[in-house]
This record gives structure tokens, sequence and C-alpha cells, in this order.
């Protein structure tokens, strides 16, 4: 271990210690009767009121991506990366629109994941192993890219031996990951709702220290400003092509407006049907709980876009801009940023919230990934009368399981992989939409129609993704591509061409008169608001046993 | 395996009259319905149509009107959805069965009316 600063160290490892112990005194907190219920383990009791939503929800909406992950796009691209500040403005209106009904549904017939619901809504089996089986993909290169961030922290910390093998390498990494994995074991939902307080308090004071003192380091708004202005502008001796763009343009191809607005919409589309969304949803006691945090969370989103604003920052600093080109690697502009700009001891606080705000999201990932496993793989699949005991205990192990695949995803595989996955995660969660919002509106879309749209979707999405190329990478280049002309993010493309197969389908399948599967829910019950916790008994048609 | 598709407008059960009395909310208050949808659009048309916002200037202090505005959008954004849960209470009586139980007491609305 060498250039390691104590006392950045020992606060970054103070504040590990305590949520530690807050994540395992979490399972005593709320602690029902029968804690043997995947709604104990996996949803936390479904009790959890406005003020806990908020916090939960909003360390589960802003990860490792948000913080180390955007910035660093800001820093590499420019204004494009700022579609990201876009995309959480618009994924609230869009949320507040479905996501009650979503809340209420689920509610009302027990269901803990998505796919439980596409399962009563539609009938069928096919239709919610896709969801699960996508929730699942999704989530596994998105945990993988938590570890990628506080691996990012740990390098610029200087933490970590000179050791060629990796899992020596790694250790501290691997440490804090197996802590992560055992309280979370342990105490459920609990744990990273708990914790989500810690991290939401440092994340609040470190972005808003850094705004207003960094400024006056660098001098200025007009200076960082100005300097991007023209360092995206100047031409990159490489690809004879400016660095970037200031603002998105309003030609056809490149970091163009277009793009920007797709990229935007297609992402807050997508942001709530991610399948650790929908749990810290569904954790929550009453609608209209879900109802106010969806304008009670912009409160968040304004710290969104100033964490996109430490790109330029970044790129203002010459300390900063001369490290990160220094180890080639983007991800770092963030904290050799913040290294550079705070005192010791400041530094130790914002990189410990950094920490943290990727063990909150990797937490309810593998729980929300446990649950889908569980419920709508083994239970649905091999074993269809398993006790909520026994599902309970099964989403426990896979929680632990699927933490470790991340962790060797993460180790194993080169790091541009882990983001490339997650862009290509944003374009296949994407593909639920049809299933999951059109299905809490009408019964219109058929189900085999829907499951051709989602394949289809989901091969577009994929082969697009891996066929994009720039000057220094022939594949997964970037989560855009071009199409008839214009530049269009991926998923946009894929989700249209998923609807347009799924309508002109449900058309000739209603024609042929196939048979539509039987729907449990009623009309009624997308915005019922029961006060009582729903009995915790499997939903579905699998037997009812306590 | 037909079994009649559940469409979220026909609750046929006449032992639920809460739930039939809150069928159409909607249509029970048009102004208000109009105005929550159309600022929920708004909000989302704000930030979609990028040529509204993507210019450097004018400059608001040393903050170009780019990035002013997504910044300025966000805690207007919340508002609006403040706003329209508040329009969304009108719509539907504190009463029924199953809804919000909380604002029982201030409730304009009388119960039973439709």
């Amino acid at each position: 271990m060498s250039h390691v600063n104590a006392v950045v160290f020992t606060i970054v490892v103070i504040l590990f210690v305590l949520v530690t112990v807050i994540g395992f005194a979490a399972s005593r907190w709320r602690r029902a009767d029968n804690m043997l219920q995947l709604n104990e383990w996996g949803l936390a009791g479904r009790g959890f009121g406005t003020f806990i939503t908020w916090f939960l929800l909003g360390g589960d909406l802003y990860t490792a991506y948000t913080f180390i992950a955007v910035p660093a796009l800001v820093f590499a691209s420019g204004s494009i990366g700022f579609f990201a500040v876009s995309y959480t403005i618009m994924a609230y209106p869009i949320a507040f629109v479905f996501l009650p009904r979503l809340w209420s549904v689920c509610r009302v017939h027990n269901y803990v994941t998505p796919a439980d619901f596409i399962r009563g809504r539609y009938g069928s089996r096919g239709l919610s192993l896709a969801a699960a089986f996508t929730g699942i993909l999704a989530l596994m290169p998105y945990i993988a890219l938590q570890l990628v961030g506080i691996q990012a922290v740990l390098t610029v910390m200087g933490v970590g031996t000179s050791s060629t093998n990796t899992w020596i390498k790694d250790l501290p990494l691997f440490v804090a990951f197996v802590v992560l994995a055992v309280y979370t074991y342990v105490s459920g939902l609990r744990a990273p709702a708990a914790i989500s307080f810690v991290k939401d308090t440092l994340i609040y004071v470190f972005v808003l220290v850094a705004v207003f003192y960094i400024p006056t380091r660098l001098g200025g708004w007009s200076h960082i400003f100005g300097f991007a202005q023209t360092h995206f502008a100047s031409i990159s001796p490489a690809t004879k092509k400016p660095l970037g763009t200031f603002i998105p343009t309003s030609k056809s191809i490149g970091s163009t407006q277009f793009d920007f607005a797709t990229l935007a919409l297609g992402s807050a589309a997508a942001l709530f049907l991610y399948p650790h969304i929908i749990t810290g949803t569904l954790a929550s006691r009453r609608r209209k709980f879900v109802k106010r945090n969806m304008s009670l969370l912009p409160a968040y989103s304004v710290l969104l876009g100033l964490i996109a604003l430490f790109g330029y920052m970044a790129v203002a600093d010459p300390v900063t801009a001369a490290n990160v080109k220094k180890a080639g690697n983007t991800q770092l502009a963030v904290p050799y940023l913040f290294q550079h700009m705070f005192p010791s001891w400041f530094t130790g606080i914002a990189f410990a919230g950094i920490i943290i705000g990727a063990l909150v999201p990797a937490a309810i990932m593998a729980i929300a990934a446990a649950n889908l496993f569980t419920r709508n793989i083994f239970k649905e699949f091999f074993k269809p009368d398993a006790s909520p005991a026994l599902q309970t205990r099964m989403s426990q192990w896979v929680s632990l399981v699927v933490k470790f695949g991340a962790l060797l995803f993460a180790l194993e595989l080169p790091h541009t992989f882990s983001i490339n996955l997650q862009l290509l995660g944003g374009v296949w969660i994407l593909q639920l939409l049809p299933m999951l919002v059109g299905g809490l509106y009408t019964r219109w879309f058929h189900r085999w129609a829907l499951l051709t749209g989602w394949a289809a979707g989901m091969i577009y999405g994929t082969i697009a993704a891996y066929n994009v190329s720039n000057a220094t990478a022939s594949h997964w280049a970037s989560s855009s591509d071009i199409v008839f002309g214009h530049t269009v993010y991926i998923g946009f493309t894929a989700v249209v061409i998923n609807i347009v197969i799924t309508v002109v389908l449900t058309l000739i399948l209603k024609a042929t008169k196939a048979p539509e599967g039987a729907d449990e829910t009623l009309p009624h019950q997308y915005t019922a608001d029961p006060e009582q916790a729903p009995v915790p008994a499997p939903a579905g048609v699998g037997a009812v046993s306590d | 395996m037909t079994e009649p598709t559940a469409t979220p407008s026909a609750p046929r059960d006449p032992q639920t009259p809460a739930i039939t009395r809150r069928a159409n909310p909607l249509l029970a208050h048009p102004i208000t319905s109009v105005a929550i949808g159309v600022l929920v659009a708004a909000a989302i048309l704000g930030t979609l149509i990028v040529p509204i916002y993507a210019r450097v200037t004018p400059k608001i202090g040393d903050w170009p009107f780019f990035y002013f505005y997504l910044l300025i959008y966000m805690p207007a954004t919340a508002l609006v959805l403040w706003i329209v849960t508040l329009l969304q209470r009108r719509l539907v009586p504190a009463k029924a069965d199953g809804a919000d139980s909380a604002g029982t007491a201030g409730d304009p609305v009388p119960g039973g009316v439709r």
C-alpha cells in the first residue's frame, strides 16, 4: 500500500464500519413476528412511509453510475452527458403517471416482482419468464458497475497492493463486498433502507460543498463554462473532429439534439422499469406515499445536475485533467478532482459517500434479482409449492450468488465491458415497457404479440449496440447509432420496433382468435389503496400455504 | 381461456358501489382533469423538446442558458407534480372506499353525489 493518505483512509474506514453496524442492526428494525416471508426480507414488510421511501428511492436511483460515470461522460464528451439530467427530470412525471397503478395492483395481489404482475395480468408463464430474465440480465452488469465505481475511488486513494494477482490487488474491494453481501443476506431490504440515510446525507453534504467551494478555486463558473466551451470545440489530433460539444447541435449526426432527446426519453421511461426501483417502490405503505415521492424526489435530482457539472470542473482543473490523462481512465475524473480540491478529511467524507452510495443500490439490486429468480423462475418452473419460508431462504442465498457473480464480472472482465453492458442493460429493460406499462392500462395487447415484440427489441438492441464503432473502439462504442441519417438512442429505436410488432401481431392474433390467457386483476385494483398489507400468501396460482 | 378481458373503464360488480361511484372521476371534473394532463405533459415536454433550450445565450449570471434551464427545470417539475397531487385530491372523494384515509375532515366533496 503506497501513497495512502492516512486521514482519508481512516475516515473512509470509520464510515464503512458505521454503515456495516447499521446494516446488521437493521435486521431488528420494524421487525415482524414472522420474518420468513418474502414480503419481509425482500420488501421490508411493505410498511415504509413517505420519509423512508424518499431516502430509500433516492439511495436506489442514484448509483455509482451517477457519481462516477455521468461526470466521466461529461468530462470526455461534453454536453451529451447532460442527457442524464434531462432524463431524471422526465422520469418523475412519467413515473407519476404509471407507478401508483403498479403499486396498487401489486399491493392488492401481493406481487413482489414486476414479473409477478405480468404473470397475473396475462396468465402467461412465458411472458413472465421473459420479464424476469430481462430484469436479472440488466441488473448483473449494473451491480458490477457499482463495483467499478468503488474501485475507481479505491484506485485514487492508493489502496490496494501492487500484486499482479487480481484477487490480491483488489482485496479491499473484495472485503467491502463480502461485508455487504452478508448484511444483505441477514437484513434484506431493511439494510439498504437504513444505510440510505447515511448515504443520502453524505452525498448531500459533499455535493453542496463541492458545488459552492470548487468554483471559487477554479476562477468561478464563468471560467469553468468558458474553459469547457473552448476545450470541447478544439480539434482532436486523433480524429480530426472536435473533442466534444458544449451544447447539443442541431445537425443530424453526432451529439445532436435528437440524440439527446431520445437518450433522455428512453432512459427516463426505463428508469422505473428496473426491478430494483420497483422493489423500492413496493416497499412503500400507501399509494399516496408513492405519488408524493414523485414530487419530492426531484430535490435529489437537482444534485444530479450539479454532479454532472463535476465533469466540467475536472476539465477546467489542469491537475485533475493531467491525472486522468495519465491514468487513461475517465472514470477517475471525479475522485481525482476531489482529491486535488479538498483537504484530506473532506476527501475522506466524499470518498466514503461514493463508496456507500454504490453499496446501497448494489444491495437493492441483488435483492431484486434474487426475488425475480425465486418467484418467477424457481417457484414458477421448479417448485410451485415452495412455502413462503423456503422462498425467503432461496432469495437470501440467491442474493449472495448474484453478488459474487457481479464481483467476478467486475474483477475478471475489462471495466469498459461493465459500462457497455450497463448501457445495454438500459436498452434491454426498456423492452419491458409495452408489457409492463401497457399492461397497467389495457389488456388489449396479446401476450404472444408482446413476447415476439420483446424478443425483436432485445435482439435488435443487442446487435445494434455491438455494431457501433468509433475511432478508438470497433464495438460497443456508444449507446446511440445512426438510423435514417439521424443519430438516435438504440433503446429508443428498439422499443419502437417492439411496439410496432406488438400492435401488428395483436391485430392478427385477435383476428385469428388466439387464446388470450386469464387475467386475475380487476380494473378497480389499479387505483386501490389498501391500508392493510396483503395477506402473506403466495400470489398467482401456486398452492396457498401458510 | 377466452375470458372477457378487463378494461380499466368497466367495473361491473354491483356489490361495490364505492367503486362504481369513482368509475369516472375524469368526467366529473373536466377542468381539473385537463389541467392535470396539461401540467404533466408540460413537465415532460419542457425537457424533451431540446431546441427550446439548446443555446448558450442568454446567459444567466455566469451560466449558459442550456445549463441554467436544466438546473431550474428540476425544482419546477417537483412543484408541478406537487400541484398535480393537490389537484388529484379533488377528483377522488376522500371518503371513497379504499382511498386515502387522511384528509377526510377537510373534504369539500360530499360523498355519494355521483
